[in-house]
């Protein structure tokens, strides 16, 4: 049991969420998660956060940018 | 003039690669129109592996300029010069970091300045009790409610949540959870130590995370707390 305790991890999760912790760290993380229903809430509502954001960002570049990205960059071509 | 040119590239050519040259003097010598093979090839390689990522590079702008136009013009002026400097591009390295670090260039060099909007360069130095909010301090019951309430919030709400944070806290946060890059590429993106790319992302999680909870509570979805449905007779409001 390497239990690394709540305030360890609360004060990583974002980390953890992000995966930038080392591996051995993710790992106490991952394990604590497993054992606290506390921290794990915390970290569902973190990784809810991320989801929604995800979701009400995409957006799809509209075809006419495409062509004058594609154009401009065909202009700049020529005058060379 | 075309002589010299070409002087000029057999001198060069050892350290160019030789089949790019061949093809470049090859041309020259024809006195063809002014479209090199090299450039032309440099221009397909440029297409062929920017121009996938125009959609995200507009979703970005969006989030930076908060509307359509204006992020038009910021992905076009991207493009523009990561075509320009494109030679300069590692080939093998991160190019989706590259071209987020040309167009957060260049939305901090010209369209904030244009959109007036007030200088924040000194947000990171507000102490936490500036920004307002607290820890979670909820119970882990509440806590599944307030997930499942965010989880509900239509996209405009979040994207409402997302422009009212302050701007280098917005960039933060959607360059690490919306695009996923690392907090090493964030801090080259943004010009600042990885420090500031964590405090930045905390806080800027912390205020949207408020704002979302707040807006569940309006919108009745409940965050723990049963909130009644407000319904004003007469009233158009959004």
């Amino acid at each position: 049991m390497t239990d690394c305790g709540c305030e360890k991890a609360k004060a990583e999760l974002e980390e953890y969420l992000h995966n930038e912790l080392r591996k051995e760290d993710a790992l106490d993380i991952r394990e604590h998660l497993e054992h606290c229903p506390d921290c794990r809430s915390e970290h569902h509502v973190g990784r809810t956060l991320t989801d929604v954001m995800q979701r009400a960002c995409k957006e799809t570049a509209p075809e006419d940018l495409r062509d004058q990205v594609l154009q401009r960059l065909r202009a700049i071509q020529s005058a060379h | 003039m075309a002589a010299a040119m070409l002087m000029e590239r057999n001198l060069a050519a050892p350290v160019l690669a030789a089949p790019a040259l061949a093809a470049a003097v090859e041309v020259d010598r024809l006195e063809l129109p002014v479209m090199t093979t090299d450039t032309t090839d440099m221009r397909d390689l440029f297409e062929a592996q920017a121009m996938p990522f125009i959609d995200q590079l507009y979703a970005a702008a969006m989030r930076m300029t908060r509307n359509p136009s204006d992020a038009q013009d910021l992905v076009q002026e991207t493009f523009v010069k990561a075509f320009a400097s494109f030679k300069q591009f590692e080939q093998g390295t991160n190019l989706k970091a590259w071209l987020y670090r040309i167009l957060t260039n260049t939305f901090i060099n010209t369209y904030r300045k244009k959109q007036r909007e007030p200088y924040q360069g000194t947000i990171d130095d507000l102490e936490d009790w500036q920004l307002g909010g607290a820890e979670s301090t909820t119970a882990t019951s509440s806590r599944s409610a307030e997930a499942e309430a965010i989880d509900h919030l239509p996209d405009s709400a979040v994207k409402d949540a997302l422009q009212s944070i302050p701007e280098d806290f917005r960039l933060a946060v959607y360059f690490a959870d919306v695009e996923g890059f690392s907090y090493q590429e964030i801090a080259e993106i943004m010009k600042t130590p990885i420090g500031t790319v964590m405090s930045r992302l905390h806080r800027g999680r912390r205020l949207l995370r408020e704002l979302l909870a707040g807006y569940a509570l309006e919108r009745g979805l409940g965050t723990g707390q049963s909130a009644p449905i407000k319904k004003t007779s007469g009233s158009t409001g959004k």
